[in-house]
């Protein structure tokens, strides 16, 4: 198994944001994780990716656990963050940010450049690798993050909304690349076309807790409703929390 | 690690060259402070040679500036999550913090130099010669290191930039004026002195004056191994709020 997690749960003081999670990722499987805003999305995947310990529970990633051996952990994933500002590489082309985050996963020093390029050529920016990221447009630099998740080659890749406020062309585009790879992806998304196509299988939470788990036809069937909105909807409600 | 190091010190590098404006200015400055303090106050101070004099207080000055600022990275990383992407890699903590001393350390040695250049018309030449100035530059390291390292542990202790600024604006120019920079210890008023002599940038800035002034004399190993403890204790409690910060040992 590339992630398997054990009741895995997070507690910000009084608050629960994830509670007991259990589920997992098979080789080469695209797993979503979907649910409605705070519903502990997020919160799940920092802590898978290390960057946040867990309360309670344990959880492995590509055999390693997350508290023993986070270095291996981090070894073995490409994370791709929901939110992060570019203004700290502006000043850098995409060719630089990728050649620095290659060295920085320890990519041999002879392979650097090459493995920049590959990554670029990969989501489609080999004509703007050397362009300032400061005059990327926002689906440039999403694909960009992605392109920087790859350089190591990793066992799973992690994308926490990775077409948020893309266009439906640039959209298409990152799933294109996604499908193409062949790795493990665990995505969480708010986009049920995206989760429709994408995945392999769904996990639907709310508060915390898993409410439904299947292939998006598995989980469709069962509530006999034509859509994945549908079907989000009927398992976490029509309030807005 | 060392492959790290580099990796993160290339980063600003690049983005140094890039911030063509922000260069320019930063390397300007000490040569006003020069003019200005220098200059200025020479024909109001009774020390012969007040140039010579105030030249380890405007180095002093200048480090301090860009020392502070170099905790800036740092705390956009913070704030943008970059840092918690570079977390979310294989990297020794350590390497972080240690890329932004290599990078300050060599942006501060090339600036001091630029200003002993700009003291030479000024006919101020360092009594020590080269091996002085190579004295300096020690000097100059190891207080980048203690203000670095504090502004770092700022960084990282504070909720948010505007924290940081309110402070680091705070404390910079008193740190400043309550040293000998511009005054030696023995002409200050009594209540002064104390902190003059509590004050870190006291020994960098007698190390320095000593080197430009007189010569190698028994009070330079002394006021750099004051110095070095200074700075010893400020990586300390630099890594300590870093590691506090990431929730991570650093190793
Ligand atoms: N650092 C934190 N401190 C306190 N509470 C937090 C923290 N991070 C997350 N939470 C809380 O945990 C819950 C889950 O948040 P999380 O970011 O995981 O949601 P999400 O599913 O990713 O939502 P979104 O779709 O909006 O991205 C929320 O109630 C949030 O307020
Ligand atoms: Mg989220």
């Amino acid at each position: 198994m590339i992630v398997e997690t054990e009741a895995l749960g997070r507690t910000f003081g009084e608050r629960t944001a994830v509670d007991a999670l259990t589920f997992h990722i098979a080789p080469g499987e695209i797993v979503g994780l979907l649910g409605p805003n705070g519903a502990g999305k997020t919160t799940t995947i920092r802590m898978l990716a290390t960057l946040l310990p867990a309360s309670s529970g344990t959880a492995r990633v590509c055999g390693h656990d997350i508290r023993d051996d986070p270095d291996a952990v981090r070894r073995s994933i490409g994370y791709v963050m929901q939110q992060v500002s570019p203004m700290g590489y502006y000043l850098l082309t995409g060719r630089e940010k990728a050649e620095i985050e290659a060295s920085l996963y320890h990519v041999p020093r002879r392979r650097v450049k090459e493995r920049a390029a590959e990554v670029l050529d990969l989501v489609g920016l080999t004509e703007h690798a050397d362009q300032l990221v400061q005059e990327y447009s926002g689906g440039m630099q999403k694909r960009l993050e992605l392109a920087c998740g790859l350089l190591h080659r990793p066992e799973l890749l992690i994308l926490d909304e990775p077409t948020l406020g893309l266009d439906v062309q640039s959209r298409h585009h990152v799933w294109e690349h996604i499908r193409t790879l062949g790795v493990a992806v665990l995505l969480a998304t708010n986009y049920m076309d995206e989760a429709d196509r994408l995945c392999d299988r769904l996990t639907i939470i709310d508060h915390g807790r898993t409410v439904a788990t299947g292939t998006p036809a598995e989980l469709k069937e069962a509530l006999g409703v034509l859509t994945l909105d549908d079907v989000f909807l009927a398992h976490t409600g029509r309030e807005v929390s | 690690m060392t492959q790290e190091v580099l990796a993160l010190t290339r980063r600003w590098v690049i983005i140094l060259f890039r911030e063509r404006l922000n260069l320019l200015f930063s390397v300007l400055q000490p040569a006003v402070w020069l003019v200005f303090f220098a200059g200025g106050l020479s024909g109001a101070v009774v020390i012969d040679d007040y140039i010579a004099f105030a030249l380890p207080g405007v180095i002093a000055f200048t480090v301090v500036g860009n020392s502070v600022t170099a905790a800036m990275p740092l705390l956009f990383d913070k704030e943008t999550g970059y840092l918690d992407k570079l977390l979310s890699m294989p990297i020794r903590r350590g390497s972080i913090l240690l890329s932004r001393f290599v990078f300050q350390v060599g942006m501060n040695s090339a600036q001091v130099i630029v200003i002993l250049l700009i003291a030479l018309p000024l006919g101020v030449r360092p009594a020590t010669g080269v091996p002085g100035v190579i004295g300096i530059l020690v000097t100059t390291a190891l207080l980048t290191l203690a203000i670095t390292s504090a502004a770092l542990a700022l960084a990282c202790a504070a909720p948010s930039h505007g924290t940081f600024f309110a402070i680091t604006g705070f404390a910079t120019l008193p740190l400043l004026f309550m040293s000998n920079a511009f005054v030696p210890v023995d002409s200050m008023p009594a209540w002064m002195e104390p902190i003059a002599r509590a004050n870190p940038l006291t020994y960098a800035i007698e190390a320095m004056r000593l080197l430009v002034m007189e010569g190698w004399g028994g009070g330079v190993p002394v006021a750099l191994g004051v110095l070095g403890v200074a700075s010893g204790a400020l990586l300390g409690v630099g890594v300590w709020q870093f590691a506090r910060q990431t929730g991570q040992r650093v190793a």
